[in-house]
């Protein structure tokens, strides 16, 4: 599903070179659900924004479904995204300027989904915000704005998800439920998750734990669990 | 994916209304100026084309300045078997003389019948009848006022006593030029020749009016009769040629105020570009969410090209309604002036001309930061501060699209001008000035930087205790002498008032920050002040050489038609009362005939710029010295002697050139039927401004004996002198008309002053427009301010303090604005005044000085008007938000 061979990223930070991410090489099955982890700039976002085409490595490569996705174009990233990858992300990025519903709706309108609406309204009954639709981001709270770029993220039916400290700005229980709500929907959908997170409650939940530091993974652990899909 | 993006649009567009609305007024403003000067042109077309047969009274016009030939009467009295009506009427000045006064008239004498078309309004409503029993006269109401006159009263015009059947309100046919002699009086043909008026060499318009029957077309009769006439000094027209004068000149008008109008959807423009740039710098996150949803560049751009269209839509109907209502304003401005009566009609094309242009305005203007929505990348979203990511630069696509865009804009003002030369003087014009400004701006810009930098190491160095200063240190320190003192004090000063380092290096640093709107608000008022400011120079350049510009010894009357039996008692009678120095001159009426042994064809230089030297009638005279304020340029002046051959004639130098003549040249003149040559042995320079009589030709003495000719005197005259002098010649020489050159300037400056007030009217539309960018940009950089205001707040900074500051950078941007605006405004109009108007120019420091005075006040009034709010915000919520 996910193949990555030898990926850097170095950035040049206030004129010396920085080294981000070092000769990483990883492996995720489809249906996995993997977590990384490791303390704040150890390189983990970095690593999901490149898996998530956001952004060209300094060298490596990233396979998804086979293809070499560091060598597209911009707008074939984009068509990339919108048909197989989800984001949630720490601080939301919710488009203000839209309704809960029609940000929820955005990703199916991309993909020309005439259907966008009603399946809108679908999700935000999965997320439990039946009742918020035509709320705008600002007059929502914090976990309720994480539900919507929850349910948004699901829109397209991804086969992966990714997320970036999903819970990072809310507090302890909406987190809690924040998860809880992302894992139900992963289980449901049966899509490949990659949460990144310093927090270990949330990697407790995932199958395996690659664990990066210095920008060069440190640990790779296969979870033995009862539930959740295996590799 | 269409649903999409205009979906998408929508929702934008939705939340961010108050975002735009300065782009909306920005296209607005442009928009309606070009409708309303395209509607009101049109209004003036069609009433023009409706009241063309009116305009002339007639179907055909044949003019000419002396009596018909009986050859050529003849030739009209063939028509009159084919069912063509005839009548002719003459128009000349005179005085009109009651015992207690005198007055210049505008004297026209009709035959029963008149007019063939057009109504003339009188009262009582059937007065015109009365005119042809017996010697009655019409007279305009300002006539009655001045002379202290009623209807039923008498006057005295030449010779004979009229009696004044009635007041005349309007007739069809009265030519509407820059000025008039004085008031209208209207009697018949046959009590004309009582006045004793007309004589050989008088100043007296005949036309020959012509009614056709429907089978005759009058472009056939004017094409027959200028092939038959035998009289080539007659002009005939149709009246579809009617007050061509007129016609020009309001076509010129229009172009002008069109072209004024564009300016004001150019500043427009500049709106459009900044509001574009300020939203989309709002806009970055949510373009990189989209990104990372999965939207191609693509379909972002056409979100927002859709959304810049449809406001586009929105803001060019507004304008375009705007436009409209300037159909109430404009007209009135011009109504006492011009002939015809103008109604308020709508018309397409103006509307379809005006709309696209505001469009292709807003796409051309919005397209440079639109197109680089494609450089935003998605990875912004990972990181903080996505707001100061920088826009990259468009791309060669953005070059190849603008390129296109402003050729399709430069063809709708070439349209829009209706002539290539114009059309290419104002895009060229207008690109040098946008070009200018913009680099100047950019200089204004960076010269603060360094001011500011150097400033601050030169108060570091002080606090230092260095020595040695430069003594501009002091001088640029001197506004807040807090740049030479040891800072003791807190920076914000204490009891006495708001601390001024700090005031001017925070005023002086909004100029050039990054986001910084300095330059989009230079360039815009900077263009309104141009605009506003050269038209008004111009003007003041016109007043002034009409006006103060009259040399102090120039005469001030001219005395017109003073016969040759009458020059010597009219001089004695001008001696007599002091007036020793009256001067005499010759005068004697006559066409070009021929030039260097050709004939001048009339019809080959009718339609031809500059045509009008060959066709003009050419006021001839004799002299034996060189005229005052004459100068020889080529050639010699007649001192005595004989001349073997020709007579020598000397010719004004732009004649000369206009007409081709050259030292030794001939040329030949019709006067009133003989011919008469001459060859040019000197070319003179002439100062038209001198107020005396100038003369295009020249001859030597003894030349023109014989041919019938009148005497102009001019002389100077004391104001308390001059209705006694006035009454004494028109009680000795009827015939003579007395000309007040004070009254006539005093006409022309009125109409002058008209017409720069309806100019005016459409430059305020772009000072409108760039005070509505300035209230954008500030708008633009609202939250920036806040939180820098808040920041200051938080370390101790009172509110007069935050608002010193802000008054400090507003005043500088208008100072700035000001005189790069004013700099502009006197290249354009010394060169509109040189090349276009042949005006003099003359430097007018106080209107400029006024001028950047009154832009760094509107500057300040809309800075404070858009920003004062910020004062009174509390630091806690706005910091903590951050």
């Amino acid at each position: 599903m996910i193949a990555i061979r030898n990926l850097s990223m170095r950035l040049v930070s206030g004129g010396r070179e920085v080294s981000i991410l070092d000769d990483i090489s990883l492996d995720v099955p489809a249906k996995q659900f993997l977590a990384i982890v490791g303390p704040s700039g150890s390189g983990k976002s970095t690593l999901l924004g490149l898996i998530g085409g956001m952004d060209t490595p300094t060298s490596g490569a990233i396979s998804i479904d086979g293809r070499d996705i560091t060598k597209l174009s911009d707008d074939e990233l984009s068509r990339l995204r919108l048909q197989k990858i989800g984001f949630v992300f720490q601080s939301f990025h919710l488009i203000p300027t839209l309704t809960a519903r029609e940000n929820i709706a955005v990703p199916m309108e991309l993909a020309g989904d005439p259907e966008a609406n009603a399946k809108a309204d679908e999700l935000l009954q999965a997320v439990g915000l039946e009742s918020r639709g035509h709320h705008y981001p600002v007059q929502l709270s914090g976990g309720e704005q994480q539900r919507v770029a929850v349910a948004r993220a699901f829109a397209n039916r991804p086969a992966i998800l990714l997320a970036d400290e999903p819970t990072g700005n809310l507090d302890t229980t909406t987190g809690e439920q924040v998860i809880e709500l992302i894992i139900r929907l992963n289980r449901d959908h049966g899509s490949t998750l990659v949460l990144v997170t310093h927090d270990p409650a949330l990697a407790a939940h995932a199958d395996r734990i690659v664990r990066l530091r210095d920008g060069r993974i440190a640990s790779d652990d296969l979870q033995h669990r009862a539930s959740g899909a295996r590799p | 994916m269409t649903a999409f993006v205009s979906r998408m649009a929508w929702r934008e567009t939705r939340a961010a209304w108050r975002h735009f609305t300065y782009f909306f007024i920005c296209i607005a403003l442009g928009v309606a100026a070009l409708v309303g000067v395209g509607l009101f042109s049109e209004n003036l077309e069609r009433a023009i084309q409706r009241e063309a047969r009116s305009l002339m009274a007639a179907d055909v016009e044949l003019r000419t300045s002396r009596p018909l030939t009986p050859e050529a009467e003849a030739v009209l009295r063939r028509l009159d078997g084919r069912g063509v009506a005839r009548m002719q009427v003459s128009e000349l000045v005179a005085m009109a003389a009651v015992p207690s006064g005198t007055q210049l008239v505008e004297l026209k004498a009709v035959e029963p019948g008149y007019p063939f078309y057009g109504k003339l309004r009188a009262v009582p409503e059937d007065t015109l009848t009365a005119l042809f029993t017996g010697t009655r006269a019409l007279a305009e109401e300002a006539l009655l006022i001045r002379l202290n006159l009623e209807v039923g009263d008498t006057l005295k015009i030449g010779h004979a006593e009229f009696r004044i059947a009635g007041v005349l309100k309007k007739e069809p046919d009265r030519a509407a030029g820059a000025f008039s002699f004085g008031p209208r009086v209207l009697i018949s043909r046959q009590s004309l020749a009582a006045t004793g008026l007309v004589q050989p060499g008088s100043r007296v318009t005949h036309r020959h009016l012509l009614k056709l029957p429907e089978a005759l077309s009058p472009k056939a009769v004017q094409g027959e009769l200028a092939a038959t006439f035998p009289d080539k000094t007659v002009r005939v027209s149709t009246y579809q040629d009617a007050q061509p004068m007129l016609r020009r000149f309001l076509r010129q008008l229009t172009m002008y105020l069109g072209l004024v109008g564009l300016i004001a959807l150019m500043v427009g423009g500049i709106g459009v570009a900044s509001s574009i740039r300020a939203f989309l710098k709002e806009k970055l996150e949510t373009i990189a969410v989209l990104k990372a949803l999965g939207a191609e560049s693509g379909t972002i751009l056409r979100v927002y090209l859709s959304q810049t269209l449809l406001l586009g839509v929105l803001g060019s109907l507004a304008g375009a309604a705007l436009g409209a209502a300037f159909q109430v304003a404009l007209p009135p401005l011009l109504k006492a002036w011009l002939p015809i009566e103008l109604e308020f009609r709508l018309a397409l094309l103006p509307f379809v001309r005006g709309m696209g242009m505001g469009l292709l305005t807003t796409v051309l203007f919005a397209l440079w930061p639109l197109l680089e929505v494609r450089h935003v990348r998605p990875k912004l979203i990972l990181r903080r501060g996505v707001a100061d990511e920088a826009l990259g630069s468009p791309g060669r696509m953005a070059w190849a699209i603008s390129g296109l865009l402003a050729l399709a804009l430069a063809g709708l003002a070439l349209w829009q001008a209706g002539s290539w030369r114009a059309a290419g003087l104002f895009i060229g014009a207008l690109a040098a000035a946008l070009a200018l400004l913009s680099a100047t701006a950019w200089l204004v810009v960076r010269l603060a930087r360094g001011l500011s930098r150097w400033r601050l190491q030169a108060s570091l160095r002080l606090r230092r205790g260095e020595r040695g200063v430069p003594w501009r240190t002091v001088r640029l320190g001197a506004p807040g002498a807090g740049g030479c003192k040891p800072a003791h004090r807190s920076p914000f000063g204490g009891a006495h008032g708001p601390p001024l380092q700090v005031v001017w290096r925070q005023g002086l640093a909004n100029l050039y920050r990054p986001g910084s709107q300095a330059q989009t608000v230079l360039v815009s008022v900077g263009v309104g002040v141009m605009v506003i400011l050269a038209i008004h120079l111009v003007e003041q350049n016109i007043l002034w050489e009409i006006g103060e510009n009259v040399p102090t010894d120039a005469p001030t009357f001219f005395f017109i038609d003073i016969q040759p039996d009458q020059r010597d008692a009219f001089e004695r009678l001008l001696v007599e009362r002091g007036h020793t120095d009256a001067r005499l001159t010759p005068l004697v009426r006559s066409r070009l005939w021929g030039l260097n042994g050709q004939q001048v064809r009339r019809e080959s230089y009718e339609d031809r710029e500059h045509g009008w030297y060959f066709t003009r009638e050419y006021v001839l005279t004799f002299l034996n010295e060189l005229p005052k304020g004459n100068v020889i340029a080529n050639g010699q002046w007649w001192d005595g002697g004989g001349s073997s051959g020709l007579p020598r004639v000397s010719v004004e130098e732009e004649a000369a050139s206009r007409l081709g003549l050259d030292l030794g040249s001939t040329v030949e003149f019709d006067i009133q039927g003989a011919k008469v040559s001459g060859r040019i042995t000197s070319i003179r320079k002439v100062d038209w401004g001198n107020m005396s009589t100038n003369f295009y030709f020249v001859f030597e003495p003894g030349s023109l004996e014989g041919a019938p000719m009148t005497y102009v005197a001019t002389t100077r005259v004391d104001p308390q002198e001059e209705v006694a002098l006035q009454r004494a010649t028109v009680a000795a020489f009827p015939n003579v008309s007395a000309i007040n050159i004070r009254a006539v300037l005093d006409s022309v400056a009125q109409v002058v002053d008209r017409i720069s007030l309806v100019i005016r009217f459409m430059a305020a539309l772009s000072i409108l427009a760039g005070a509505v960018v300035l209230a954008g940009a500030l708008a633009a950089t609202r939250f920036r301010r806040i939180y820098e205001a808040m920041v200051f707040k938080a370390v101790g900074a009172t509110r007069l303090v935050l608002a010193s500051t802000f008054a400090v950078e507003y005043a500088l941007l208008g100072a700035a604005a000001g005189m790069i605006g004013a700099g502009l405004a006197i290249g354009l109009a010394w060169g509109g005044g040189h090349w276009i108007l042949d005006v003099k120019w003359r430097f007018q420091p106080a209107a400029i000085v006024w001028g950047i005075g009154a832009t760094i006040a509107g500057t300040v009034l809309v800075g404070f008007l858009s920003t004062y709010r910020i004062l009174g915000q509390k630091p806690l919520p706005v910091l903590r938000r951050e």
